[in-house]
């Protein structure tokens, strides 16, 4: 093969074949650009960053359902498998997308940047977004490096937003600080295991891992593990899994309540496509390889995978829902909540992953499940970080306490946290019972189809039992609104009737109830997601 | 343009109306003007809007269908035209020219079918047999049922917007007293009172306009809760609420008996519904789906009650189940070999039972609603509501929704059923008769009476007197209501319910007295013998010569006759009674009389519109037009020619057609009885209490036994006490002993446990876990450098426990692989 015939297969992959595929990326990286660019060339100066950075969203979302609606099952490998285009990638992106252009009308509503620095938050908010997209279509384990850094970066610099307050300056330092202990860890782990194997692409690396397996005997086995649980070190940062979790109160706390619905339901999201990602990418032979002692090494590769997660999952949902109890912060209380949800979610991933290779049509039911989750998981914590963001407006507080009586100010807004804390209860008729159901439905199909049954027993009682404790503490602030008495000394502005907050706070919660309802609408875009699982 | 189509829309916009006006004052009700003194007018819109509505479909109704002039009936014109129809008279033999007869009637249509519109707006639910569907059976009953019901509710809506006023500022409720020894200060509740005055106005249309039972026993329990409501709208009084959920229950009892006949005829014909319906199957061809009506009385059999086939395969289930297993291979084949059979079984008699079953069922329905005997004592104590509340709901439609259920069932009800409901009803007007001649509480007599009254109703109807209970039902509707709003008047004039404290309110209150003087002679039925009287009047003559025309056919049964007659005695008795000790004679409480005075006009004219009505509705127009005529187009198939036989009780009955009761003797003889027991009871009320030349005092004394047990009320509130309350709050108590003693024991000791277990975890926690933490902190704290700014301390921590976290799970997994080596 000669340099010219290299140069131009290059070129046709990339031009022909990823460029098109990349444009939603493409879109959010150009606003990026634009918005920046706004700042910087007085020519420019006219233009509203918020508005650009609203327009490259939309147009990232119009490319993504476009993709989403051609994808099917095609898997197609971009930029020389940096990359991998397919249902899961193309479902994520449409997410991550529409949650952007939610996102950033929210935030726009809120008044959180204000003008001077809207076009910063914006760079920082696409810059992001872009990072998260490739978390979720990354095929490369230095793409994964890269993908997490691109998302976590610009997070620190969110976290640290509220220069004027010395919490979020701290909490910035805090996130920062352990954001870079984790990847150096991830790090570490990818070049052991790139190491072993020989390769950072993903299904490359299947192969090895599987041979390497079967094989058994030397250490070569407990490096892998070694390097497996690094990098699953660095994914338990991304998903705020327990004992990785210590950074996500501070930092929920700390930061403006709006970068907290950005890193709970975004970085989650990516988090979550990209532990899929990792999964499946090296639990599950790639397509058109037939190799008897691979598969059955990459059975043992996934039997460790399913403990490791699976137990991180139950670990990580306990000792969230538990430690939500006492707090009297609302934007901690919901830092916990996303531990505990996290760790549904992971319980999802540990069913998909037993189920994965054995039984694929199963496999992709539990993918869809965690994809339906991921949908509503959206609305819930976006409505419910918006409530608080319009009620620190309102009240000066995210205490707790500073909600007492708020049913006898505003009615409609403690009907929508209702609908926002029910839902995340997991409670009927909410769309937060159906996502819910969906993922202990797959740990059932778990148990009767795999072997890991002990294990996903164990995961469904605890998940269970979980949602019962869940119950107390979400019930506790609406009691508090509903119930207590208000302060008296304390004086609130009455509201005005008709807000565009309180539109946008229906607008998003709406949702919640809709396909709590009739689900079938986004249990079909769910089912789509799945299908690169089968 | 056809307008019978109309009908349906017509009287469902009628029907809904209301409902949106519910609606409007649930949400609205408090901003309605000041204190929602709106409300009352949101409300009166919305039941006048239903009474033009059903005044429209009334005439739309004439229109099509033109009351023919049918001899009985029509007291002055009887004999000519009767005689015509009496032709073969020969009513032992229970094979009356039913098709001529009815031909002549209706003069239109099918000869068989009475004119009947039928329909579904929404179905609910389509499963298998299962359909449950919002529908409507609209006959001539039914279009008369909504002009009463709405005309009687349009007045007193008007009523109780000036009778209410007290609940537009703060109220002191002056029977409530609180612990520290004051009287009850609550605000106003003036939009409740219409909120549920509309919504019980919709739940009773619903049950007139209902296309199935299932839809009126959806209704059947939306006018109980409104009852509940209204009859408990002064909470805060105990005997109020207590009366309230005492209607409640006992009227769950008697729907415990409905629901057993419904799932009889549910579970053995798999409809509900009346008429037939019509469906588009699956293959595009029509289905009739038969409905109850014709399964009972096929138009093949000439509409003679025979026992349905599901019944009569129910019944057979044995053979039926041998038939399906010779056959099992061809399902067919065992189907039409079920088919053939069904006639032998049911000349064996199969299935009789399930068709007693079912009737009696549906029956006890309608005792807990219609408060007959036993479950009749609710009533009475329902009185504690507002005035309004007792003229609409407990007298004039509510009570009477279980008369009129018994009549539009009645094609469905056999001999047994039918002797059933003759002597409940008997029964019933006997006992309140009984009571209502010692009451002292004004609205309890009229209580009583409503008792006795309805007890007139259902006997009418069980000795076949179809048109005759149902003639009386509507114009009891009209007096009733009429009495009581004339005693909430009294009442509003007097502020109390003691007759004892009334008298010589005639001079003050002229209106009020005078159309409660019309109100009681339409009650006892007085008029000048076959030439004209007031409504009451016509129906009860009608229902008395059915019953002897029953009795003449029956001689067993000869006490019913003898019930009526006597009721009707009893009836002019009390209610002169009640009107002269009120009105009459000199004040009996100087402080009552000085405070009394006449009734605002927006109470006495709809004391006037009810009291003409009270006079006129029994008429019937030159040309046919009247009640009883238009009651006659809707006489279920089948019925007009009398029924015989005996399904149950082994002894046959026969239930002479009703015509016959308008004829010569029997008609004469009914006439002359209740003018004379009428007359007879006016006047030994006159000597008692006008002219005073007995004294009732004296008489109490001699006959001691009996007036304690009439004052007593027969003693049925004690008996029930005994027999039911006690034991069943022995049993509740017990129960909740041993919740509280042994389960809240068993989850206390639980919740204790696991606290204490979360106390050692909380230890461990704190000691142990923080413990650690804190050394390492302190640790790092002490021998790190001491860099400046808050809390570096505790982000080195989270940095260390990344490696820690890391480290453990390595230690982990290698031990777990270490086992899994070995192992």
């Amino acid at each position: 093969m000669d340099l010219g015939t290299l140069v131009s297969g290059t070129l046709t992959d990339t031009i022909d074949v990823s460029v098109p595929l990349f444009r939603t990326e493409l879109a959010i990286a150009a606003s990026v650009v634009i918005v920046l660019l706004c700042r910087m060339l007085p020519v420019l100066r006219w233009l509203d960053s918020g508005v650009v950075a609203l327009g490259g969203a939309a147009f990232a979302l119009a490319y993504a359902w476009a993709d989403f609606q051609a994808a099917g099952s095609v898997r197609q490998e971009l930029f020389g498998g940096l990359l991998v285009f397919d249902s899961l990638t193309a479902s994520i992106r449409v997410l991550l997308a529409g949650f952007l252009v939610l996102y950033l009308m929210f935030t726009r509503i809120s008044g959180i940047p204000d003008r001077e620095d809207a076009a910063d938050f914006s760079a920082l908010v696409l810059g992001a977004t872009l990072g998260m997209c490739l978390m979720a279509s990354a095929n490369h384990l230095l793409m994964v490096f890269m993908a997490v850094e691109m998302a976590s970066v610009p997070s620190y610099a969110l976290a640290g937003f509220l220069k004027g307050r010395k919490a979020s300056s701290e909490a910035a330092l805090k996130y920062a600080v352990y954001g870079a202990g984790a990847a150096g860890i991830m790090l570490y782990g990818i070049s052991l295991l790139g190491g072993v194997t020989g390769s950072f692409h993903l299904p490359t690396m299947a192969v090895e891992i599987g041979r390497i397996v079967a094989a058994g005997g030397d250490g070569k086995v407990l490096v892998l593990v070694l390097g497996g649980l690094m990098l699953a070190v660095g994914l338990a940062f991304k998903l705020s899994a327990v004992p990785f979790h210590f950074w996500c109160p501070d930092v929920f706390e700390g930061a403006a309540a709006e970068v907290g619905a950005f890193l709970s339901v975004a970085s989650k999201a990516a988090a979550v496509a990209l532990t899929l990602r990792i999964v499946f990418g090296l639990g599950t032979l790639p397509a058109g390889v037939v190799d008897a002692d691979a598969a059955a090494g990459l059975a043992d590769a996934r039997h460790f995978m399913v403990y490791l997660v699976g137990g991180m999952a139950a670990i990580t949902c306990t000792l969230g829902n538990l430690a939500a109890y006492g707090q009297t912060n609302m934007k901690r209380l919901l830092a916990y909540s996303t531990v505990a949800h996290a760790g549904y979610l992971m319980m999802g991933v540990a069913a998909a992953t037993a189920l994965a290779g054995v039984h694929p049509a199963n496999a992709r039911q539990a993918v869809s499940a965690l994809t339906f989750y991921l949908a509503t998981y959206l609305f819930m914590n976006l409505a419910a970080f918006a409530i608080v963001a319009v009620l620190r407006n309102r009240l000066r507080s995210e205490e707790i306490a500073a909600y007492a009586g708020l049913v006898r100010t505003s009615p409609g807004m403690v009907v929508a946290a209702a609908v926002v804390l029910v839902s995340l209860i997991g409670l009927p008729p909410l769309a937060g019972f159906i996502a819910k159901f969906l993922v202990f439905s797959s740990l059932v199909q778990a148990i009767t189809l795999t072997s890991e049954r002990p294990l996903m027993l164990v995961l469904l009682v605890i998940g269970g039992i979980n949602t019962v404790i869940s119950l107390f503490y979400y019930l506790r602030v609406l009691k508090v609104m509903t119930f207590d008495p208000p302060a008296e000394d304390h004086y609130v502005e009455p509201p005005s009737a008709v807000s565009l907050a309180g539109w946008y706070i229906t607008a998003v919660a709406v949702p919640v109830v809709v396909f709590g309802i009739l689900w079938s609408g986004l249990y079909d875009f769910a089912q789509m997601a799945g299908t690169f699982a089968s | 343009m056809d307008l019978a189509a109309q009908l349906p829309l017509l009287l469902g916009l009628a029907w809904l109306t209301p409902l949106a006006s519910f609606v409007a004052i649930l949400f609205f009700g408090p901003r309605m003007g000041p204190h929602g003194r709106n409300a009352a007018w949101v409300a009166t819109a919305a039941i006048v809007t239903s009474l033009v509505l059903s005044l429209a479909a009334f005439v739309v109704w004439l229109g099509v269908h033109p009351v023919q002039a049918v001899a009985h009936g029509e007291h002055g014109v009887v004999h000519a035209a009767a005689d015509a129809h009496a032709g073969d008279g020969g009513h032992a033999s229970g094979s009356h020219d039913a098709d001529g007869h009815l031909a002549a009637d209706h003069g239109h249509g099918d000869p068989h079918q009475p004119a009947a519109y039928s329909g579904n707006w929404y179905t609910l639910y389509r499963g298998g047999r299962l359909e449950l569907s919002i529908g409507y059976y609209i006959d001539a009953l039914t279009v008369l049922m909504f002009v009463v019901v709405t005309f009687i509710a349009t007045c007193i809506h008007v009523y109780a917007s000036g009778y209410m006023h007290d609940e537009l500022h703060e109220v002191t409720d002056h029977e409530v007293r609180l612990a520290d020894g004051h009287h009850l200060h609550r605000p106003g509740r003036f939009p409740r009172f219409f909120q549920a005055l509309s919504l019980f106005c919709f739940s009773m249309m619903g049950i007139v306009i209902a296309g199935n039972l299932a839809m009126v026993f959806i209704f059947w329990e939306l006018v109980g809760i409104c009852s509940w409501f209204l009859i408990g709208f002064y909470y805060e009084r105990k005997s109020a609420s207590t009366a309230a959920n005492k209607a409640f229950i006992v009227n769950r009892v008697g729907d415990f008996g409905m629901l057993i006949g419904l799932m009889a005829l549910w579970g053995a014909l798999g409809t509900l519904s009346f008429a037939d319906s019509t469906t588009v199957g699956p293959d595009g061809n029509e289905q009739v789906r038969p409905g109850l009506f014709s399964q009972f009385r096929p138009s093949e059999a000439g509409h003679v009650l025979q026992v349905p086939d599901g019944m009569v395969a129910a019944a057979a289930a044995a053979e039926v189940a041998t038939i399906s297993a010779d056959h099992a291979s061809s399902p067919a084949d065992a189907a039409s070999q079920i088919a053939a059979r069904i006639p032998d079984w049911r000349g064996m008699g199969m299935g009789r039972w399930l068709l007693f079953i079912a009737g009696v069922g549906i029956f006890c329905g309608c005792v807990g609603k219609s408060a007959q005997f036993p479950l009749f004592v609710w009533l009475p104590d329902a009185m504690e509501g507002p005035t309004p509340v007792s003229a609409l709901v407990h007298s004039a439609t509510m009570v009477a929704a279980g008369v009129y259920l018994v009549g539009r069932f009645y094609p469905v009800l056999s001999p047994d059923v039918l002797l059933v409901i003759a002597y409940v009803g008997a029964i019933t007007l006997f006992i309140a008769a009984t009571i209502a001649l010692v009451a002292n509480d004004i609205k309890r007599v009229l209580a009583y009476s409503t008792v006795s009254q309805l007890g007139y109703m259902m006997l009418a109807l069980g000795v076949g007197g179809w048109v005759a209970g149902l003639f009386h039902l509507v114009t009891h509707a009209f007096f009733k209501s009429l009495l009581f709003l004339c005693s909430g008047s009294v009442i509003h004039a007097c502020h109390t319910n003691d007759m004892r404290k009334m008298g010589g309110l005639a001079k003050v209150m002229p209106w009020t007295a005078f159309t409660m003087l019309v109100g009681c002679l339409a009650i006892i039925g007085a008029g000048v013998p076959f030439v004209i009287g007031l409504s009451g009047y016509y129906s009860k003559d009608s229902i008395l010569a059915q019953a002897l025309s029953f009795a003449n056919a029956n001689p067993g049964h000869r006490v019913l006759s003898w019930a009526v007659a006597g009721g009707a005695f009893l009836t002019a008795f009390y209610m002169f009674r009640l009107w002269f000790m009120t009105f009459a004679g000199q004040p009996r409480d100087h402080h009552v009389h000085e405070h009394a005075h006449e009734s605002p006009n927006v109470m006495v004219t709809p004391l006037v519109v009810l009291a003409v009505l009270a006079v006129v509705a029994g008429w019937t127009l030159p040309g046919g037009l009247g009640i009883a005529n238009l009651l006659e187009q809707a006489r279920p198939a089948g019925t007009a020619a009398g029924l015989e036989g005996g399904f149950v009780f082994g002894q046959s009955l026969l239930f002479p057609a009703e015509h016959e009761s308008h004829e010569g003797a029997v008609h004469i003889t009914a006439t002359l009885t209740a003018f004379g027991t009428a007359m007879a009871g006016v006047l030994l009320a006159a000597l008692l209490y006008l002219w005073k030349l007995i004294s009732p005092d004296l008489i109490a004394s001699i006959f001691r036994p009996i007036y304690a047990f009439l004052a007593g009320r027969w003693y049925f509130d004690e008996l029930y006490d005994l027999v039911f309350v006690k034991p069943t709050l022995g049993v509740a108590n017990l129960a909740s002993g041993v919740d509280r003693g042994l389960i809240d024991r068993l989850i206390d000791g639980i919740a204790w446990a696991a606290r204490g277990l979360a106390g050692i975890d909380a230890w461990i926690d704190r000691t142990l876990v923080d413990g650690l933490v804190n050394a390492t902190a302190n640790a790092t704290w002490n021998a790190g450098l001491k860099l400046r700014g808050l809390q570096t301390g505790r982000l080195r921590q989270y940095v260390m426990f990344i490696v820690l976290g890391t480290v453990a799970l390595f230690v982990l997994a290698a031990a777990a692989f270490r086992s899994a080596g070995t192992g």
